[in-house]
């Protein structure tokens, strides 16, 4: 799901604890921004941090002054060669060709598992907001075509197009099948442990220490009996475990809601070592779920500040507020859409372009 | 004189003349509202009333116009305003495909159609919906901007470190883009407590004093760099038919009805901020539904932000407009409301029909004139325009601000960081430590 999707269940899942409501209405916001800011966590220390570290075994920068499709392909085939023979995981970055301030050389990757081969085309040259500059579509002809020496298995159905900042990292994953066949993990460096519910906890953890530090020894004097001593623990360190608890949940409705689409998450790492495949009922920049997301976090989100209100001048319930402000207003515009479309057929274009990684680039 | 015509007379003046101040780069309608404003303040002193149905309807037709077609600099003189940066982008990408026309006239769709949007769907059941989301929202103002500002800034994502080997360099080339993010939304956020704490602007003006640094940190920016880097403008067609269906306009509604809807609602969130949130939420990709959408998340913004003052039951004052006419008249009654909505009727009707022919005229000057020129020109008139209303002073706030404003253009980051001028100190002011911070400033 898209960053807005996360960040504002991220909210609505803050929004549960009557804590963080106690607390927004003394003037301390801090549970609401942790809510937010955990929900899209994860994919901020992919795409912010650990991905200018992730080490790569084979670079693929083509020369601007020699734009060569066929070098591209060899070089490829070169990484493929290398996981087959040496049987290891093999990480090849895709590097984008920068050819002016605002313009980038576009260039597209298949793997024909028939022929045996990888097919390299360069495309148009594009602008930073991904628009072919008009002209430029056969400025680079010629179609590099390289052997491989594995067949290259694609799952995951992201396209290998290559264009603005940054070009996508592709790992080449032997199988141990007979056929010496090779798993290509896109963006392997993306939802790897950050994308973990342990990932989450642990977090919450640091800022519980972090709290119960900063709060000091309690002084539980004068109370007797454990429940006391408990009660008395759970206000002094109030802050510690209400924090734990938003992170935790924050950072792992992240988790959640990306295991909806196809990439799927490493959800208990370390204990698990790979993504674990997603139930693939969405992709993630799709318009409408993500809407619809967003929609009922808002929702969710007004339910619990107007049940805190002590004694509200305005009654309501949750099922008169969802048709108010969902069932209602999305039957008139389903009934709209229907009317302004009905007779024309509409030819999905499926964009298999990992939605996350590009929305990350027109951030 | 029929109160009818008074109105109508009133409504399609305030329109016309605010349409033709829209085209003028630099110059806000609020500005012009804030001189009529102390005109009318000066004539009751003087023992001449104006009656409420000739000024209310003249400033709504105003407010109108200048959202309808504020949309012609912003996107063929390369001017905006805050919440016009977003249209700018896909826009100027339309000029500079010789489409110009074509953008700017798929924008006034959207306004048009968010001038349905407010006349059938808000105006309804806003006295009826919208006091209870007051009740619920109104302690919770402060973390609901907190957590906008969250957002922008951990949305904003690196765009350098794409070559070369991992490691500290690529990661520093990376974040040198999101840490002037960073700078831009914090320097301005200072300047935004020393100018709303302590305004060095003079008190008689004091309603402009956020203007000169809004036009350094947005406007003179922009006109700067069309000076220097401009590319050539592709000569201009005039299309008799845009590309767009009910369908498009409908997806358009969805999302800049959202976006202009909340900025209306929320404090200090304005136009540029609510479209980037609902074009988040909507994740619409059609560039024409982006550049509609903007319409009309235009047009909500500074018409609904206006109209919340009419809602009955509501008191509600959002935008610069609002407290202005507040100054003037406070409107209670069911009449204010449906006057105020057959004013936006009226007024969106003329100013669409304005819109052809003064974007053709400003199409014509910029084929006439080099586009280098008519920066230069759109520049020379938004520091004539600083420096009459607010002097030096303003000027030397504007200088800085543009400072500020030019972080984003150099490092490629977000513009929409700048807004820190306003966020940051609301959110603080409302989360109640505002005063904290400009004690230690030592503002006051």
């Amino acid at each position: 799901m898209k960053g807005f999707t996360h960040f504002m269940s991220g909210v609505a899942v803050a929004s549960f604890g009557p804590w963080a409501i106690d607390a927004a209405l003394a003037g301390n916001p801090i549970f609401f921004i942790l809510g937010g800011a955990c929900g899209i966590l994860p994919d901020t220390l992919d795409f912010k941090f650990y991905r200018f570290f992730y080490h790569h075994d084979v670079y693929v920068e083509p020369d601007p002054a020699n734009l060569d499709p066929q070098i591209v392909a060899d070089e490829i085939a070169r990484a493929v060669a290398m996981a087959h023979d040496e049987n290891r995981y093999i990480n090849l970055k895709l590097s984008s060709v920068r050819l002016g301030a605002d313009h980038w050389q576009q260039y597209n990757v298949t793997f024909d598992n028939e022929k045996k081969e990888v097919v390299v085309t360069f495309g148009p040259v594009v602008n930073t907001g991904q628009v072919p500059i008009p002209g430029t579509e056969d400025l680079t002809t010629g179609v590099g075509r390289a052997p491989i020496k594995s067949r290259v298995i694609q799952t995951y159905d992201a396209a290998l197009k290559v264009d603005i900042f940054d070009g996508p990292t592709i790992g080449l994953k032997p199988l141990g099948n007979e056929e010496g066949d090779l798993d290509l993990e896109f963006l392997p460096w993306h939802r790897e442990w950050s994308h973990s519910l342990t990932m989450g906890a642990f977090l919450g953890l640091l800022w519980m220490i972090g709290a119960m530090l900063w709060a000091g020894l309690p002084v539980l004097e004068g109370l007797t009996g454990w429940k006391a001593i408990l009660g008395g623990l759970f206000t002094h360190y109030s802050v510690a475990w209400q924090g734990f608890i938003t992170i935790a949940a924050c950072y792992g409705i992240h988790v959640i809601e990306d295991q909806l689409g196809h990439m799927g998450s490493n959800i208990f790492y370390p204990f698990t070592k790979n993504r674990t495949p997603g139930l693939q009922w969405m992709h993630s920049g799709d318009g409408l779920p993500n809407f619809l997301t967003v929609w009922i976090s808002c929702i969710l989100i007004f339910w619990n500040l107007h049940r805190a209100i002590p004694e509200p001048t305005y009654h309501f319930s949750l099922l008169h507020l969802l048709m108010v402000a969902l069932i209602i207003p999305g039957l008139i515009m389903g009934a709209l859409h229907w009317l302004f479309t009905r007779g024309t057929r509409v030819d999905a274009i499926v964009d298999t372009t990992d939605d996350e990684w590009s929305a990350s680039k027109a951030g | 004189m029929e109160a009818f015509w008074m109105v109508l007379i009133s409504c399609v003046i305030g329109t016309v003349i605010s349409s033709v101040i829209s085209c003028l780069p630099g110059l806000h309608i609020y500005n012009v509202m804030g001189a009529m404003v102390l005109g009318l303040l000066a004539l009751e002193t003087g023992g001449t009333m104006v009656p409420p149905e000739i000024f209310v309807p003249m400033m709504i037709g105003m407010v109108v116009g200048w959202a309808m077609l504020n949309t012609i600099p912003a996107v063929l003189l390369g001017a905006p305003d805050e919440s016009a940066m977003f249209t700018v982008l896909p826009g100027q990408k339309y000029l500079l495909s010789g489409r110009g026309y074509e953008g700017t006239m798929i924008t006034a769709v959207g306004g048009l159609a968010g001038a349905f949007f407010i006349i059938f769907v808000l105006g309804p059941f806003a006295p009826k919906y919208l006091p209870v989301a007051q009740e619920v929202l109104k302690g919770h103002m402060h973390w609901i901007l907190w957590v906008i500002i969250t957002f922008i800034l951990m949305s904003e994502w690196p765009k350098g470190g794409n070559r070369g080997p991992a490691g500290w360099a690529k990661f520093y080339d990376a974040w040198k883009t999101l840490l002037a993010g960073l700078a831009t939304f914090f320097l301005a956020g200072l300047l935004g407590f020393i100018i709303l704490t302590r305004s060095p602007v003079d008190h008689e003006v004091a309603f402009q004093n956020i203007m000169p640094a809004f036009v350094g940190l947005f406007a003179i920016p922009w006109c700067l760099l069309n000076m220097i880097s401009a590319a050539d403008v592709p000569k201009q067609r005039v299309v008799k038919g845009l590309e767009v269906d009910g369908d498009l306009i409908l997806r358009s509604v969805w999302s800049g009805g959202l976006g202009g809807g909340l900025a209306a609602y929320l404090p200090a969130v304005t136009g540029g901020v609510g479209g980037l949130l609902a074009g988040h939420a909507t994740a619409q990709r059609d560039e024409r539904i982006f550049i509609m959408g903007q319409g009309v998340s235009k047009f909500v913004y500074y018409v609904g932000s206006f109209m919340l003052l009419f809602v009955p039951g509501l008191g509600l004052t959002r935008g610069g407009g609002a407290w202005m006419m507040k100054t003037l008249y406070v409107p209670t009654t069911y009449s204010d409301y449906y006057l105020a909505l057959g004013s936006i009727a009226i007024a969106s009707a003329v100013a669409y029909l304005m819109m052809s022919p003064l974007a053709r005229m400003v199409l014509w000057f910029i084929d006439r004139f080099n586009y280098r020129h008519v920066s230069t020109f759109a520049l020379v008139i938004i520091i004539v325009m600083v420096l009459a209303v607010t002097g030096w002073v303003g000027m030397f706030i504007a200088v800085v601000s543009t400072g500020i404003g030019l972080l984003p253009v150099l490092f490629g980051s977000r513009r929409l960081n700048c807004l820190g001028i306003l966020l940051l100190p609301m959110a603080c002011n409302m989360a109640g430590f505002g005063e904290v911070i400009t004690r230690w400033l030592r503002l006051t």
